[in-house]
């Protein structure tokens, strides 16, 4: 496996755990624990921004093997 | 009047009237019986059954009496309650019988404990070594409450020093097969979603003896057939686990990479992930 490719299931890991959190979030009813899975998304979110730029880079330097 | 119809009126006209005087005195919980509530319960009830047996020949006077035995507690109950030195005398005061750690001799004596007595309450309280006990006081009910040292004592999550996710209380959402509407929208969800849930699972809703619902939405079953294993939600635990792989990878990345600021990127990425798991994992593990 490619780094591009790793880095991508790095990435669509972080993606389905940012989900799930998300969901969590607006189904507890407790407002602080609300707050904190709220915050915490957010965080990943940032994470995951940084991960996507960086992918774009890998696969400008490895075009062969974009979109595996 | 022939003496048994005398005795029958009596009765029952006793009968009710103890039962309205008792209702007067107030609704004291009997499980907390002081000595005095004893007194005044087991006067009354004498007094009763003598007017009614007709022992006390004039009727008047056995009223009067059973009259003021009940009257009169009342009375100090509600005086109880606005004067604490009323309430001192009438419900007795907590005596100490153990301080730090220690037995006091005189105390119990003022209690009217034998040693043997103080051994055997304590031991209904689960303390088998008199040692472990900090503090312990006679309750005026006659029970005694300890307070255990402090390395005696059970450990809760807050003298380990951990951290503990809020759990909102779970909701019962199936019950007997039936679907319970109104705790399934005080969730925010709906019969289709039970029904996805079930569906994920493989259940037939009619198989569902209990389902709840927890504060994440997660489904927890009990089936009418116990031979069927319903797997357990690992949704925060998968959601936990994944993050930590997120992580360690990120760190694999920032060895491997040799451009820095790629390095930097990764290296910033695990350590915002690491934070976000320090501080979820109170919700998602536990």
């Amino acid at each position: 496996m490619t780094i591009s490719a790793q880095v991508r299931q790095t990435l669509a890991s972080l993606k389905g755990v940012q989900a799930t959190l998300e969901t969590f979030a607006s189904s507890e009813e407790n407002q602080e624990a609300k707050a904190i899975l709220r915050r915490n998304t957010q965080r990943i979110n940032h994470v995951v921004r940084d991960m996507e730029k960086r992918l774009s880079v890998l696969e400008f330097e490895e075009p062969q093997y974009k979109g595996f | 009047m022939p003496e048994w119809l005398n005795i029958l009126l009596r009765s029952i006209g006793l009968f009710f009237l103890t039962l309205l005087l008792v209702r007067l005195i107030g609704k004291r919980q009997t499980s907390r019986l002081t000595f005095f509530d004893l007194i005044t319960g087991i006067v009354t009830g004498v007094m009763a059954a003598a007017v009614s047996l007709n022992l006390i020949k004039d009727l008047a006077n056995g009223l009067i009496a059973l009259a003021v035995w009940t009257v009169f507690p009342a009375l100090i109950y509600v005086l109880s309650i606005k004067y604490k030195t009323v309430r001192d005398i009438v419900q007795g005061k907590e005596t100490v019988l153990i301080n730090h750690g220690k037995v006091l001799e005189d105390k119990l004596l003022e209690a009217r404990l034998t040693p043997e007595d103080l051994l055997s309450r304590l031991r209904k309280k689960n303390v088998f070594n008199f040692a472990d006990v900090e503090f312990a006081v006679l309750e005026p009910t006659g029970e005694v409450s300890t307070l255990l040292k402090k390395d005696k004592q059970p450990l809760t999550a807050k003298t380990l020093g951990i951290n503990v996710g809020q759990e909102s209380v779970p909701q019962t959402v199936m019950l007997d097969g039936i679907i319970m509407d109104e705790p399934l929208t005080a969730m925010g969800l709906n019969r289709r979603w039970l029904h996805t849930e079930l569906e994920k699972v493989g259940v037939a809703p009619e198989n569902v003896f209990i389902g709840q619902v927890d504060s994440v939405g997660q489904l927890y079953l009990d089936l009418f057939d116990d031979t069927i294993q319903v797997p357990k939600p690992k949704t925060k635990e998968l959601a936990y686990a994944t993050m930590k792989k997120c992580q360690a990878d990120c760190e694999l990345y920032a060895l491997g990479t040799k451009q820095p600021e790629a390095k930097k990127m990764y290296e910033k990425s695990s350590e915002i992930l690491s934070e976000v798991i320090q501080e979820l994992e109170p919700l998602l593990k536990r």
